[in-house]
């Protein structure tokens, strides 16, 4: 089912200190991971927990302060080079969405390539016509995107993402603003996408159903600063659907996980409450 | 009307119900998982030759699907149409008024010609079923409207004026779907909207009440402050009169030197105003270097008041009057519109840069495609204060230093004792100022179309 996938990510001993108010705040510290090539690797903490950094410094969104990461054989940051450079092999995937609003929805999605200058504007519009009736979103093309529902929307902007061909899909809570009807809805979606394409996804949650229902692998993280405290093998067959959800094996994944997340998140609120 | 099925009881009805649903335009598209959920909602009926199905004012609850025979559909008095009657057979679907919320009448009367069948749907059921897939539910409404676009309710030439291609945009764009309406049907379409509101009749009563209070005080009680300020009556007849007695009217050619001198200034100072103030306002935005350089100088500079700026504005152009005037609204109007659209820049959430670096946009065409129209409604809320705020100075600077335009002639006016003449030059003023920002409102949803119609969604309009 998942041959040959497509980036291997590799986090090694990273380091990320913010130091904007004078009071350096340790984001980060000591965070190994590695995550297979066209595997689903889901990350699990408390919000603020210091996961959203770990993307954006994979992104290449901002620098790192020690360690280094790699894609396959390429140091994207690490010793002599702070930041990584973004690209297309990275593609993020946004809490709140980023289409953007005064594009088209097939403008939005052709976006990458023609910007690239991989491709002419009407090849790149001719290949986003197909990617979106793929993806069942034909119709929604001449929309812009505040026209079509949150669910939708979100469709479109993984599209957009798939039109470069990423080795990695990078998503940050892509679902936390749906409601639990169309998130059941994407989560499926999601899947048929992967199993299409077999890109290796990099997912942030902190919803532990959604993160054993999606991934094989389960990195449950501590609050900050940020670093696995406990990586779940989900030995649960892919292709998976809904079914899965009332599996016995299921059940016992969660169980099994839902205390070491609990008491992070636990820290995660006290930690809050002493900033205050 | 005979019940010949229950859809619900057979296989086979089901599969000709699906078959029939998809020879139907609008739901030709849709999944045979969605078909047949909305063939469990549907009832087939026989009407028999000459039946009324529905007539007009009958409440619309039901869509019908024709499956067979011939039925006939007139529309009733007030609809405005290209076709008032036709007559309908196998796949098509009439009785559309069940979809839609606040149309819940009739709008024809249909009459079976001859023994029909009809598949008959329930409005609010369909849509339910249709609200689980927004993605199908948009193609069926899309197609509905449509149908109904070329049918009826919009006046032939209405219709026309949609499906016009306008340029690119219309290039891409399906031909009469429902969220295509724009340019001069959609005007029409909101002015309808705007006159079957309260809105214009609050309008009317405040502007009464308005002038009645200026005629009251002025012209019949000459109370106190007001005895000597010319009256909604006395300033009406000079404004009409061709032999104005103090010089002024809508009939004196002099009358439109002044208001066209002052348009004139306007326009070239909004012009060159714009031209600086929006890339420097973008700059200012974009590039923290950039700001620093410019930012603190800038706002040392921005709370000088305008007038304070006449007697070296005279110094500085020494030639003529026309210059320094158009100077000092050049520099008014500078002012608000770089100072927006720097906040419109910042205003640009992070995502939307970070997203285009993703997707390899270089650091131009981050600025080409993300900041410039991620900065274009502040740009032009900046461009609405700023032409407001020309008028403001310019009329400043004409009372100063001038020999024409609206705000010389209230000046001279005074000086003059022409007390009618002053109120003249200031409701046209009032009227041309409201003009100029209005077209600068229109400018700016023309190249907005995704925030018209975002808007227009969100029913803030």
């Amino acid at each position: 089912m998942l041959a040959n996938g497509k980036g291997a990510i590799r986090i090694e001993h990273v380091d990320k200190v913010y130091d904007a108010a004078g009071a350096p705040v340790q984001a980060i510290s000591d965070c190994s991971l590695d995550i297979r090539a066209g595997e689903i690797c889901m990350i699990v903490g408390p919000s603020g927990c210091g996961k959203t950094t770990l993307l954006n410094a994979v992104a290449g969104f901002h620098d790192i302060t020690g360690g280094s990461i790699w894609l396959d054989d390429e140091m994207l940051c690490g010793p002599g080079k702070p930041q990584a450079q973004p690209g297309p092999d990275r593609v993020v995937v946004f809490q709140n969405g980023a289409l953007f609003p005064w594009k088209t929805n097939l403008e939005n999605v052709a976006f990458g390539p023609v910007v690239q200058g991989r491709m002419s504007k009407a090849a790149a519009r001719e290949k986003a016509r197909e990617l979106m009736a793929m993806a069942g979103l034909s119709g929604t093309e001449n929309s812009y995107p505040g026209e079509i529902s949150s669910g939708v929307r979100r469709r479109v902007e993984i599209v957009r993402a798939l039109m470069n061909d990423p080795k990695v899909l990078l998503l940050d809570e892509p679902f936390r603003a749906l409601d639990s009807l169309t998130k059941s809805v994407m989560h499926e979606a999601l899947l048929e996408i992967y199993y299409k394409n077999k890109v290796t996804i990099f997912f942030i949650t902190h919803d532990l159903e959604e993160a054993i229902f999606l991934g094989q692998r389960v990195a449950i993280m501590t609050t900050r600063p940020c670093k696995p405290k406990k990586v779940l093998d989900v030995d649960i067959p892919h292709p998976r659907d809904y079914s899965v959800l009332t599996s016995r094996r299921f059940r016992e994944l969660m169980e099994e996980t839902v205390h070491a997340v609990h008491e992070e998140a636990v820290k995660a609120f006290e930690a809050g409450e002493k900033e205050m | 009307m005979d019940l010949i099925v229950q859809s619900l009881a057979g296989e086979s009805v089901r599969e000709h119900v699906i078959a029939l649903l998809r020879s139907t335009a609008p739901f030709a598209a849709l999944s045979d998982k969605l078909l047949g959920r909305i063939a469990v909602i549907a009832t087939l009926e026989r009407v028999p030759r000459g039946e009324v199905i529905y007539q007009v004012g009958d409440p619309a609850k039901d869509l019908y699907v024709v499956a067979s025979g011939q039925v006939r559909h007139a529309l009733g008095p007030g609809a405005q149409a290209t076709v008032l009657v036709k007559v309908v057979g196998r796949g098509d679907v009439i009785g559309w008024a069940a979809l839609l919320k606040d149309r819940s009448r009739r709008l024809a009367k249909t009459t079976a010609l001859e023994e029909s069948e009809l598949l008959k749907i329930r409005g609010d059921q369909l849509m339910e079923v249709l609200g689980d897939d927004p993605v199908a539910a948009q193609e069926v409404l899309e197609r509905c409207a449509k149908m109904i676009i070329e049918d009826f309710t919009v006046p032939a030439w209405l219709a026309q004026v949609q499906v016009l291609p306008t340029g690119k945009a219309a290039a891409g764009t399906r031909a009469g779907g429902a969220s295509n309406i724009r340019g001069l049907a959609l005007f029409m379409h909101r002015i309808s909207k705007w006159l079957q509101g309260p809105t214009p009749y609050l309008m009317v009563v405040g502007f009464a009440l308005f002038f009645g209070a200026w005629y009251l005080l002025s012209e019949v009680f000459h109370l106190w402050r007001f005895a000597s300020i010319p009256g909604p009556h006395q300033v009406l007849i000079e404004w009409l009169n061709p032999n104005p007695v103090y010089g002024l009217s809508v009939y004196s050619s002099e009358y439109y030197i002044h208001i066209w001198s002052s348009i004139r200034r306007i326009l070239i100072g909004f012009t060159i105003a714009t031209a600086v103030g929006v890339p420097v306002g973008l700059f200012l935005g974009w590039s923290r270097t950039f700001r620093e350089y410019v930012f603190p100088v800038f706002e040392t500079l921005r709370p000088i008041p305008v007038l304070a700026w006449v007697p070296l504005a005279i110094v500085m152009f020494k030639s003529g009057a026309e210059t320094p005037v158009i100077f000092l609204a050049t520099l008014a109007s500078f002012y608000a519109t770089a100072l927006n659209t720097m906040l419109g820049v910042e205003s640009i959430d992070e995502a939307y840069p970070r997203a285009a670096a993703c997707l390899g946009a270089s650091k131009w065409q981050i600025f080409r495609h993300v900041v410039i129209p991620g900065a274009l409604p502040y740009i032009f809320t900046g461009l609405q204060i700023s032409v407001g705020v020309a008028w403001f100075s310019l009329v400043a600077a004409e009372m100063v230093s001038g020999e024409y335009g609206l705000g010389y002639v209230i000046n001279t006016s005074y000086v003059n004792v022409r007390y009618p003449t002053i109120v003249i030059g200031m409701i046209t003023l009032g009227i041309v100022g409201y003009v100029t920002s209005a077209l600068v409102r229109m400018a700016g949803d023309y190249m907005m179309q995704w925030r018209v119609r975002e808007l227009a969604l969100g029913g803030r309009e």
